[in-house]
């Protein structure tokens, strides 16, 4: 009783800070999925109508602006003080990145056809999303301010960017053309640096000229447009020190990178509310056994996956962050086996509507059982907010 | 090459079936069986390798000795469960050898549950491709992969359908434009990108499995469509009759046996005791357009 009642006050204190970060970044996706969900079981015709019909404005070019958003939060993260400066920080969960994402692999390959739908198997990309996000937000409850979230952190960007790079190089639906979309890409990449040699300070010059012909590029290639601001977002101009993770810009901050921020910022926020709805829309009676594989694979196969690889990496010499324990380790494998808003995207890149894209679909919203899961692991484990002072 | 052991398995699975085939009672031919027509076998979700999965190819080999249909059509879940070589010959070998042997041709179409390597296997003559076309007699078959149905194929099936001649279009796949069985029901999402295609190039009839049941729609925008899913699994009871129902079978396994002749086709639907279950006629020019 008396541990109790020195949590509740801790816990409180953390809410306004994580309620504004929720309200900012965490409702409307699901409000769409939920919408979707319910839309497609009562009125599936006119719901498939719906977002066939804005599906490739939606996925190809309004999350363009979310994936630069991401993008922005990480390359501020390479300023001093934030959690990629120095680089050699993000080794540790780089190095379990891998095996967040290898193992789980693996055991969705074997579990979709223990399941009996090995058609299924081509979605394995899918088990390496990570929902940065929410992810973010339930470790922050657990976590509050320990060296376990920027881990996280860490961990889950650099689980996307391999399942990025792996949904380029395995998509059985890609029709490849990288050599045409290489050299506009350097034009694109060529106008950008152009500008920021120039000290060109809108953040619009960049958008609409390096960006418009990066599209293009993405586009032409083959590879997801929906990426097209990634590599353009790092030549914007922006603040000499990180301010933080998941730190909104103010009107104070004039740097192209903060403006581009305060301008999208809801913009990417209704991209999400549409994402959700055009791609969460799972209708129940296609499900069968094969939507367990996912959730099986991240929910056993990232904390096993992270204990495997940073076990490797400690036997190869380098060290836990301080204050970390393996025990954090479990609680952020499950934290990290939420896929929902990439690996919804990773689906909708992956695969055609139909069956499989169900599935999958409904497999990435089980993933979310991860929230509860991480909470109950880290009340049973002691880690966290739950460990004994 | 088959191994020594495999031949002598399957030479006794021939001779088994031949026994039990003659046992079986005859059945009534309610198609016009005329010389020179197409005769095909539609067949789906049927290998499990087993008893009901074997009783109700005795019956198909038994209808062939009336009906001599040389075409298999399968509509996907060729093959449940494990699918290594020995599933191949237990789950479609064995109990197929009979039409097999009399030089049936099987063109098979990929479900949920069959594995993609099934592509290359020569007796469904996929030629290694997810979806394909050909033409027998008046009729171009089009064997789609409604599991992944991307844009490459759905360009495909609009220039294959563009493209076709014949008077008969036939396409056939394992997930239900239209289907009122409880379990899954209606692809509503694949209707949605494909009736469109369908109805512009005057599609006649679509076959489909997925739903372990048989069903005959009422022609849906002048679309013949049938669900017949119980090849070798059955979902008994789990039909909900709509509006869009014309006849629906789900107490027993059963596959359809079709003729195509001029601007006619007929069906009929027997099922693993050897009953008819449904019989008809579809005449082409009933297409509303």
């Amino acid at each position: 009783m008396s541990d109790d009642s020195r949590r509740i006050p801790v816990w409180r204190a953390s809410v306004p800070r994580l309620s504004a970060f929720a309200v900012e970044h965490l409702l409307l996706l699901p409000l769409g999925a939920a919408i979707a969900l319910v839309w497609v079981n009562l009125a599936p015709e006119s719901y498939y109508h719906f977002t066939y019909a804005i599906a490739f404005a939606v996925n190809d070019v309004a999350m363009m602006f979310f994936f630069a958003l991401v993008t922005k939060e990480v390359v501020e993260a390479t300023a001093p003080g934030g959690v990629l400066h120095p680089w050699r920080r993000a080794l540790m969960p780089v190095m379990a990145s891998i095996g967040a994402t290898l193992i789980p692999a693996l055991i969705y390959s074997r579990a979709v056809d223990a399941l009996d739908e090995p058609v299924l198997s081509i979605a394995w990309p899918v088990s390496f999303a990570t929902d940065i996000a929410v992810s973010y937000f339930i470790a922050r409850i657990i976590f509050q301010l320990h060296p376990m979230v920027p881990f996280l952190l860490l961990l889950a960007i650099a689980s996307d960017v391999l399942g990025f790079l792996m949904l380029a190089l395995f998509n059985p639906a890609a029709d490849l053309h990288l050599v045409q979309g290489a050299l506009i890409m350097a034009g694109a990449i060529g106008i950008a640096f152009s500008l920021r040699r120039a000290r060109v300070k809108s953040f619009w010059t960049y958008l609409l000229a390096a960006g418009g012909l990066s599209w293009w590029a993405f586009y032409r290639s083959g590879l997801h447009p929906a990426l097209a601001l990634v590599p353009i977002v790092p030549f914007l101009p922006h603040a000499a020190r990180d301010p933080g993770f998941f730190v909104d810009a103010s009107p104070a901050d004039k740097d192209a990178l903060s403006q581009f921020e305060m301008w999208w910022r809801y913009p990417a926020q209704a991209a999400l509310l549409f994402f959700g709805l055009v791609n969460a829309g799972v209708p129940f009676r296609a499900l069968e056994a094969g939507a367990w594989g996912l959730p099986i694979a991240v929910i056993v196969g990232r904390p096993l996956g992270i204990l495997m690889a940073v076990g490797v990496a400690v036997a190869a010499g380098l060290h836990l962050p301080q204050r970390v324990s393996w025990r954090d380790l479990v609680v952020v494998g499950f934290t990290a086996a939420i896929g929902f808003s990439i690996g919804l995207f990773f689906c909708s890149a992956l695969l055609p509507p139909g069956q499989l894209r169900s599935e999958t679909s409904m497999g990435v919203l089980l993933t979310l059982v991860g929230a509860p899961l991480a909470l109950v692991a880290a009340r049973l484990l002691h880690v966290g907010r739950f460990a004994r002072h | 090459m088959l191994s020594p052991e495999r031949r002598l398995s399957l030479v006794l699975a021939l001779v088994l079936v031949a026994a039990s085939v003659a046992a079986l009672p005859a059945q009534k031919a309610l198609l016009p069986n005329r010389s020179g027509s197409l005769k095909f076998l539609a067949l789906g979700d049927n290998g499990t390798g087993d008893r009901p999965q074997y009783e109700l190819a005795q019956q198909m080999t038994k209808a062939r000795d009336s009906f001599p249909f040389d075409l298999v059509i399968m509509l996907g879940d060729n093959m449940y469960g494990s699918q290594t070589p020995a599933d191949y010959v237990r789950k479609f070998e064995q109990p197929y050898a009979p039409l097999l042997a009399a030089g049936v041709r099987f063109h098979a179409s990929i479900g949920n549950h069959d594995r993609p390597e099934q592509v290359s296997y020569k007796h469904f003559n996929m030629n290694g491709q997810r979806y394909y076309s050909y033409v027998r007699n008046n009729v171009r078959f089009l064997a789609l992969d409604s599991t992944l149905m991307d844009q490459k194929q759905v360009a495909w099936i609009e220039t294959t359908l563009r493209g076709a001649g014949e008077e008969w279009k036939i396409c056939y796949f394992h997930h239900p434009l239209y289907s009122n069985a409880a379990r899954h029901g209606s692809s509503v999402d694949l209707r949605v990108l494909l009736e469109p295609l369908f109805l512009k190039y005057r599609v006649n009839v679509v076959f489909s499995g997925h739903d372990h049941v048989y069903e005959r729609l009422v022609p849906q925008k002048g679309i013949h469509y049938f669900v017949s899913g119980s090849g070798g699994q059955l979902r008994r009871g789990n039909m909900r009759r709509s509006e869009q129902t014309a006849f629906a079978f789900d107490q027993d396994l059963s596959f359809m046996l079709v003729e195509v002749d001029g601007a006619e086709m007929f069906f009929q639907v027997i099922s693993r005791t050897g009953q008819t279950v449904d019989s008809g006629t579809i005449r082409r020019q009933e297409q509303a357009q």
